[in-house]
């Protein structure tokens, strides 16, 4: 456990991921970003069972667990960004999810998760001939869930169990854009006056939800012997970002900030999802989930020659996996007790004309004897921007996600 | 085992793909360029002609202040400098002997400020000073008997001893004529106090609070001494000739007070080595039209909620004409002269000391901008934090509004570091003469003329 903590602490001094969206949103972390599901390909919002832990868009799935299950999951991704034939790599830890949940027996289950849905994440300085001082570029904005759900099975269809989970939306964001001064324009006896003083660019703001404590989502699971099912609908609503807006030279002006609210309308979410157990412990799964924005979202902007909205498209995601669960049996060789996952995505972003192709591999490695698994996936792929002012990127993520499952609660 | 092999290998892992996913600065500068984020901001000039005043005004502070440091006794361009010596006596044996003594006679000895008569700076043909000095004592004396009586005078906190002062209401004042010698930097100069002040003290028994008032109204120039706090403190000598002894007290604190004696009521008239400030006051509208005409955009800015962000000001500086005839020093150095501006500070309009950033080449060739009693004919001073605030908040019709005062002469005008320092020598380079000149600038003529305000401003706008 140390060296893992040893490893992230060394990672986490370079820093990450996918610049396309940063004025708009960001990037989705999709299904809570959890390492088991992503690593196999994002699917598998339909599997059930106790080391599956909670989903965010099935908050059905765990009506039919019988443990407690919690489950902590971090994210290292490198992305290189490309542009005929240039390229430059920003990378990122961050820690989208954690999640808890807690079954109840005859009472259904409860969950609660953290959710870090939309991320936008960099911090980068660019040297410039034109002057002695960088620019620095630096994004620091989270739109953060809090996600309490409930679920049971149905009294006399007990393959079937409904749940709902309400999405209390919280967070910062943060865009500071540091430069110094382009003297062309300047009469050289005027230049003394600019040398050396840096302004940055600074916009700071708070996520909710307009009007309202939370947007919701609910959903149907159907477990069989072989096959299961789920449907969810995410209700639409809309993210208000309030913003403070300041050019000012140094932390210390006492400048008043222009305020200024974007609210982003977003769409309603159907995701759907199949699993189909084979040879005992044996998963192919299947997903997707859509959402058709319909609106162009407003971005941070406000600076310089900075896009003022960000076009969108329908986003989806059509995810395949497959799985081989470990051997529950702890006197079994090792090697047959862990979990072994395979995956690989399509997903159309919210963001126009982008596209990313993405493939993992995972696998859950049984710590101890009491059911911890350490989850572990790599992720890889591209993602196309196809028009605008995007860059392709060319990503590789590292998720590293820790499950602990216990008997709390439980009577033998 | 495997474990601890399987972390090494994702961590060699990552090292390698970190190597494959470098950074390109010049590439990452392109994409910046993509995203509409240039590599510099773009910085313009903009000068604002013929600003007038909406207002001028002087304010002088006269209340008391301490003065255990430097004291100044005398009067000096218009301005007189009254010096209060706060004495605590509790001697028994001292009331005694001079209740017996008719002989008795009593003087202060104040220590002048050896640094400021010595020093190159000061006209060397200025010394020796001998003359008439007349002089106003004047005094207040609380009687008392126990030591707790003198305790309850060093109680009395500095604030509100000064403060008792501005409400001076002496017991008896004398109109005396002392003659003045100043001839080295060590001269001691020795005032005698008048009879009426020991035939008053030779009333009382053991105990006493003296507090003795001197001014010199009439005085053709200011005399600097060391005060209360230093070494080299004032001392109050009562002599008994015939009984060949002497008694000496110390006053504990030291204060000083100045008082206005100019005649002209409306002049804007500076004064250095004391509390007063030229204060400013011009009309938004010029300046608002002028960023207008510039930017071709609604100034002040009234979109959206908020202030005006749309732009920064980098650096404004202010020029105004200049008369050095209008002025009178005492040493005939130039004087450096300090900027604020009145900003905003959470709702409230407060006054902050402008930044001074340095034009070197412009330095080095002509001297520094902001002086008077120099060369030129203008006086340029730096206003960015208050031009800063003042765009920023134009949308409630507000004023911008500066502050000046003089500062203290400048023995190197064209050395632009504007700070002492020690030099590669490793002497010590004096920019500054540490001691104020008592000196007199009247900017009434200076602010009936147009000024002109420049303005480096740093412009976020997108292109159009």
């Amino acid at each position: 456990m140390k060296k893992i903590i040893l490893v992230l602490f060394a990672l986490a001094v370079c820093s990450f991921a996918s610049v396309i969206g940063l004025d708009a949103l960001g990037e989705e972390q999709v299904a809570g970003g959890m390492a088991s599901t992503a690593g196999r390909g994002y699917a598998g919002g339909a599997k059930t069972g106790d080391a599956e832990g909670l989903s965010v868009l099935n908050p059905a799935r765990n009506a039919f667990d019988t443990k407690v299950v919690f489950n902590v999951n971090f994210l290292i991704e490198m992305v290189s960004l490309e542009n005929h034939g240039d390229n430059f790599g920003v990378n990122n830890i961050t820690m989208p999810s954690f999640n808890l949940s807690f079954p109840m027996g005859g009472f259904g289950a409860m969950g609660l998760s953290l959710w870090q849905s939309y991320a936008s994440n960099l911090n980068e300085e660019v040297s410039n001939g034109k002057n002695s001082l960088e620019t620095t570029i630096e994004y620091q904005s989270s739109v953060y869930e809090i996600v309490p759900s409930y679920t049971f099975r149905l009294p006399v269809i007990r393959n079937f169990s409904v749940g709902a989970s309400a999405h209390v939306v919280m967070g910062n964001s943060m865009r500071k854009i540091s430069m110094g001064p382009n003297t062309e324009g300047l009469s050289s006896e005027d230049t003394w006056a600019v040398s050396n003083a840096e302004i940055s660019d600074y916009v700071d703001g708070t996520w909710e939800i307009k009007n309202h404590p939370a947007y919701y989502t609910a959903a149907l699971q159907y477990r069989g012997h072989q096959s299961s099912f789920y449907f969810s609908y995410t209700t639409p609503h809309t993210l208000l970002n309030e913003l403070d807006y300041n050019f000012r030279m140094s932390e210390l002006d006492t400048l008043a900030p222009t305020k200024r609210s974007r609210e982003i309308d977003v769409p309603a979410m159907l995701a759907a999802g199949m699993n189909f157990r084979f040879m005992k412990r044996n998963n192919v799964m299947f997903d997707i989930a859509a959402r058709g924005w319909d609106k162009d979202i407003e971005n941070i902007g406000g600076s310089f020659n900075m896009e003022s909205v960000t076009e969108t498209q329908k986003d989806m995601l059509l995810a395949l996996g497959f799985q081989r669960d470990g051997s529950p049996m702890f006197y079994d060789p090792y090697l047959d007790r862990v979990t072994y996952r395979l995956g690989g995505w399509y997903k159309t972003w919210y963001v126009k004309d982008v596209y990313e192709l993405g493939g993992s591999l995972g696998a859950g490695f049984p710590l101890g004897r009491k059911g911890t698994t350490l989850d572990l996936s790599f992720q890889g792929g591209k993602r196309f921007a196809d028009s605008g002012r995007g860059w392709d990127e060319i990503f590789l993520g590292f998720r590293i996600g820790l499950m602990g499952v216990g008997n709390w609660g439980q009577t033998r | 085992m495997k474990k601890i092999f399987a972390v090494y290998l994702l961590l060699l892992t990552l090292v390698l793909s970190a190597c494959i996913f470098d950074s390109d600065e010049t590439v990452m500068a392109g994409w910046l360029s993509d995203q509409g984020i240039p590599g510099g901001y773009s910085v313009q000039t903009l000068s604002v002609e013929n600003l007038t005043p909406l207002s001028s005004e002087v304010f002088l502070d006269s209340a008391p202040s301490l003065a255990n440091d430097r004291a100044v006794l005398g009067k000096a361009a218009n301005i007189s400098h009254d010096l209060v010596f706060d004495i605590a006596f509790y001697d028994s044996v001292f009331f005694a002997d001079l209740k017996k003594s008719d002989s008795a006679t009593a003087y202060m000895a104040l220590y002048v400020l050896s640094p400021f008569y010595s020093s190159k700076s000061y006209p060397s043909d200025s010394l020796p000073l001998k003359e008439d000095l007349t002089l106003n004592i004047s005094w207040k004396l609380d009687k008392g008997a126990s030591k707790s009586f003198v305790d309850s005078i060093g109680d009395i906190s500095d604030s509100l001893w000064l403060s008792s002062l501005s409400k001076w209401k002496a017991d008896s004042s004398v109109d005396t004529t002392v003659s003045i010698s100043v001839s080295a930097k060590d001269s001691v100069m020795k005032i005698s106090l008048p009879s009426a002040l020991l035939t008053a003290m030779k009333k009382l028994s053991r105990a006493c609070h003296l507090q003795l008032r001197l001014s010199a109204p009439e005085a053709v120039r200011t005399y600097r001494f060391y005060g209360a706090g230093t070494s080299q403190y004032p001392k109050l000598w009562v002599s008994f000739p015939k009984e060949k002894s002497y008694s000496e007290y110390d006053p504990f604190r030291m204060a000083h007070i100045v008082s206005n004696k100019e005649s002209c009521s409306d002049c804007l008239v500076l004064h250095g080595g004391v509390y007063d400030s030229l204060v400013v006051e011009y009309e938004g509208a010029p300046i608002m039209k002028a960023l207008s005409d510039f930017y071709g955009d609604e100034f002040p800015y009234m979109a959206d909620d908020g202030d005006d962000v749309r732009q920064t000001v980098v650096l404004a500086q202010m020029t105004f004409a200049r008369d050095d005839s209008q002025g009178t020093s005492e040493l005939g150095l130039p004087i450096q002269v300090v900027v604020g501006s009145y900003t905003d500070s959470a709702g409230k309009s407060v006054r902050q000391m402008e930044a001074y950033k340095l034009n070197k080449s412009l330095i080095a060739s002509k001297g520094h901008p902001n002086m008077v009693f120099y060369e030129g004919d203008s006086l340029t001073l730096q206003v960015t934090y208050g031009l800063r605030d003042f765009i920023n908040r134009a949308r409630d019709g507000r004023t911008f509004k500066m502050m000046m005062r003089l500062g203290y002469p400048v023995l190197q005008p064209k050395d632009s570091s504007y700070s002492d320092h020690v030099t590669s020598k490793k002497d010590t380079s004096y920019v500054f003469f540490s001691h104020f000149d008592h000196a007199r600038y009247d900017f009434s003529s200076a602010m009936k003329q147009p000024s002109t305000l420049k303005l480096w401003l740093a412009n976020k706008r997108g292109d159009k």
